[in-house]
């Protein structure tokens, strides 16, 4: 056949066969692509009948789904019966099969892809009725295509009963689909769409163990297995969640198993939620993982690629570009309805991990990490975070996730409402309350703002291991010299537009403080009312406020390599906290707060009420720098030229909360170390802390 | 012996094999705390989303046993007689 063309697709290598016939990948010569193009074999044209096949191929064909190969065309010529379909790249899940079974979430990703496909064509009235490794694809992007819809051959009772009683071994063209039949496909019954659902309970026990339920050396010893036997026990590593979908996807009695294969979709995706995690070494050399949460697209992501998060009231969203930074790919919401405080990246030690708390309004708050941008995450049994039970308090929220500095790679840091400090030293598995702040004399007379009383930013000295400076609403500018033990409030200077006392020791309504890693001693502030700069560590403020609309905002932004290139974006007051005149304008000083000018080209300049929060700004550290924010009312504006032209990246969003940029380096050239070693330990970590949140 | 059975809202599902519905055996009628903390014992992901460390009721998180809201029965303290539904109710609310 090779060579030959057939109707106007020219055939050009041969790529599987089966009972059913041959499968070439053939070029179509009119829309110029490449196909499948299935040949039935004359022996299965007989078997069925030309217009039956014609019949069940058109009706597939009609099925249009993520998760199911498309059929293009159905065709025939005086000797021959063909079916065009969608050539697929990738690796049937048959083949990446081993005999440790795939991991557990990967399983449950599949599974929910394959319940879905099955579901979309029972509804439909189609049934596989051939449904087994072998008929389901997995792309090169973790999608599953099933294969074959509808085009299964019916076996007579003939066939079965050869097939059956065969005591030879199994070496029949039928033997791929023996072991995925029903109990009552096995006695007669014509496949139907619980049949489809007990074929799918063998393939998810064979891809969790890495072995068949039902087993034996010939035909007959499998049929009775299938019929008279208990599925072999699963091995202890699948979790009950999942092996009871399993087995009730494997009951005999058809009454028994779920009656619909969207109900299998639903248990699996519930296992989904609870994140199951692999404890498999080395899966990602077995298989793509894409985490399936219906209808979304996940990144993928490359070296020197520019991420974005972005952190709404709604949930968490992911974007991606290349480093010319022009167009953008958008993935999410992640964390479907729940409010996103803080998102934060950690690329040390060769790691890739997001953070991110969730806030439900119903079940409180948590801690999530993904190792790879967001197609898996972790959703802890408790929470990561938790007042010890002296302390009388109780978490409400996670305004900031601060990774620590480099030279401590397993350092990271939360700022908490109500206000304090939770440190883990050991990348995040445990957390501790940082007492020396949480029982600081100054605490009973600190006043909640309008967010509460948060502990909102936290910036480490990244010249002085034992120097860090928090900034809390209300409270102030808190300092410690050593490493936590005692904090000093610093905030001489900084004025208190709401109480008597003009320039009280604390108090202070502070938004945002930020440094440059050149200039440690230097800090800029943004206050509640008041724009500040301190060249002594804090121990001091100089009002910077010359020029700007509005000494009144929450965003401030520091330029990743010049020290004394500030970003800012004023509001009006604290009663009307929009954008002044209506015009959307980003500052910037050049010379430390000197002087300030609008970059505006390109934003909206009427009618723009808008507003940027605390945290919504953020840069990439390119250069030219990169930088992004995100409004309230859900656009997010990217500059890639430092400010001078802006852009409207994506529209629509729910209230952006936080947003936060990196430059992606896979290559992990940045890590400290041996590139091995380091990647190793990273990789161990990350199971070790993927084992403690979910285990069950 | 008697059994309590545990209502289980959707969203708390993935910490309990997906059943939306969970039998405990208890040796005595005892208070809501208690049986709670043998809920909590066998599916450890409800603990934290049900109480705060603190170990009250999260204010958004209802319970009812039978029909009745423990807020106006008793709070934690409400005495659960045998064969009794306790169900885990999310309360309306939302921004």
């Amino acid at each position: 056949m090779i060579g030959q063309t057939l109707d106007h697709y020219r055939i050009l290598a041969k790529i599987g066969e089966g009972g059913m016939g041959v499968v070439y990948r053939a070029h179509d010569q009119m829309l110029n692509r490449d196909v499948a193009l299935k040949l039935l074999a004359k022996g299965t044209l007989e078997r069925v009948g030309r217009d039956h096949l014609l019949r069940e191929a058109q009706t597939a064909s009609s099925l249009s789904h993520p998760n199911i190969c498309t059929i293009h065309q159905v065709g025939q010529t005086s000797e021959n019966f063909y079916v065009v379909m969608e050539l697929i790249e990738g690796q049937a899940l048959g083949d990446l099969l081993t005999a440790t079974g795939l991991s557990m979430s990967t399983v449950t990703r599949y599974g929910v892809q394959i319940a879905d496909a099955l579901a979309h064509a029972h509804d439909r009235g189609i049934v596989h009725r051939d449904l087994k490794g072998q008929n389901v694809m997995i792309t090169a992007e973790g999608r599953v295509k099933v294969l074959d819809f509808g085009l299964a051959t019916r076996m007579d009772r003939d066939e079965i009963s050869e097939l059956t009683l065969s005591y030879s071994s199994l070496e029949s063209k039928l033997v791929g689909t023996l072991p995925y039949m029903a109990p009552e496909v096995l006695r007669g019954h014509t496949a139907d769409h619980l049949s489809d659902l007990w074929a799918l309970g063998v393939l998810l026990y064979e891809a969790a163990a890495g072995r068949r339920p039902f087993r034996g050396n010939t035909g007959f010893e499998v049929t009775s297995a299938i019929l008279l036997e208990p599925p072999a026990p699963l091995p202890p590593a699948v979790p009950p969640g999942l092996a009871a979908v399993i087995q009730r996807c494997l009951a005999k009695e058809r009454i028994e198993r779920y009656q619909r294969a969207s109900e299998v979709r639903v248990a699996l995706e519930s296992l989904q939620g609870a994140a199951v995690r692999s404890q498999h070494p080395g899966e990602e050399a077995r298989g793509p993982r894409t985490l399936v949460l219906r209808g979304m697209e996940h990144l993928t992501v490359k070296h020197r690629d520019v991420l974005l998060l972005v952190g709404t009231n709604k949930g968490a969203f992911l974007l991606r570009s290349s480093c010319d930074r022009a167009r953008w790919d958008v993935a999410g919401p992640y964390f479907h309805g729940q409010t996103v405080y803080a998102m934060a990246y950690d690329g040390r030690s060769g790691l890739h991990r997001l953070w991110v708390s969730t806030n439900s309004a119903l079940w409180g708050t948590f801690l999530r990490s993904s190792d790879d941008f967001g197609r898996i995450w972790t959703n802890p049994l408790e929470a990561n975070l938790k007042f010890p039970s002296d302390s009388g308090a109780s978490l409400k929220n996670i305004w900031q996730i601060c990774v620590g500095r480099a030279t401590e790679p397993g350092t990271l840091y939360c700022g908490v409402e109500p206000a304090a400090l939770f440190e883990s030293r050991d990348g995040g598995e445990s957390w501790s309350l940082a007492r020396g702040l949480f029982d600081h004399p100054h605490r009973p007379r600190w006043m909640p703002g309008n967010g509460g009383l948060c502990l909102h930013t936290i910036v480490p000295d990244p010249s002085r291991k034992e120097r860090m400076y928090v900034a809390i609403s209300a409270a102030g500018v808190y300092r410690t010299e050593d490493s936590g033990n005692t904090w000093q409030a610093r905030n001489d200077g900084v004025r208190v537009m709401f109480m008597p006392e003009k320039f009280p020791e604390f108090g202070q309504c502070v938004h945002k403080i930020v440094l440059h890693k050149s200039r440690p001693e230097r800090l800029f502030l943004q206050n509640h009312w008041g724009l500040y700069r301190s060249d002594n560590r804090g121990d001091s403020w100089q009002d910077i406020a010359r020029g700007v609309p509005s000494d009144f905002g929450f965003a401030m932004l520091m330029h990743p390599h010049d020290p004394d290139c500030v970003y800012i974006l004023p509001v009006e007051s604290d009663e009307f906290r929009c954008t002044p005149e209506g015009r959307l304008r980003v500052y910037r000083t050049r010379n430390a707060g000197g002087s300030w000018e609008p970059l505006d080209r390109g934003l909206p300049q009427k009618g723009a009420y808008e507003t940027v929060l605390r945290d919504a700004i953020a840069t990439d550290a390119l250069d030219p720098a990169g930088i992004y924010f995100g409004t309230r009312s859900g656009k997010l504006y990217g500059s890639k030229d430092e400010g001078r032209n802006w852009k409207k990246i994506v529209d629509g969003l729910p209230q952006i909360v936080c947003v936060r940029a990196v430059v992606i380096d896979i290559d992990g050239s940045h890590a400290a170390g041996p590139r091995s070693k380091t990647k190793a330990s990273a990789k161990r970590k990350t199971s070790q802390t993927k084992r403690r949140a979910n285990r069950r | 012996m008697m059994t309590i059975l545990f209502n289980i809202p959707g969203p708390l599902r993935a910490f309990t094999d997906n059943r939306s519905q969970v039998g405990l055996e208890i040796r005595e009628a005892s208070d809501l705390l208690s049986v709670l903390q043998i809920l909590f014992a066998a599916y450890p992901g409800l603990r934290d989303r049900v109480l705060t460390e603190a170990g009250s009721m999260r204010e958004h998180v209802n319970i009812f046993v039978a029909n009745e809201d423990v807020r106006y029965s008793g709070g934690l303290a409400t005495i659960i007689p045998p064969g009794v539904e306790v169900s885990i109710v999310p309360a309306i609310s939302g921004g």
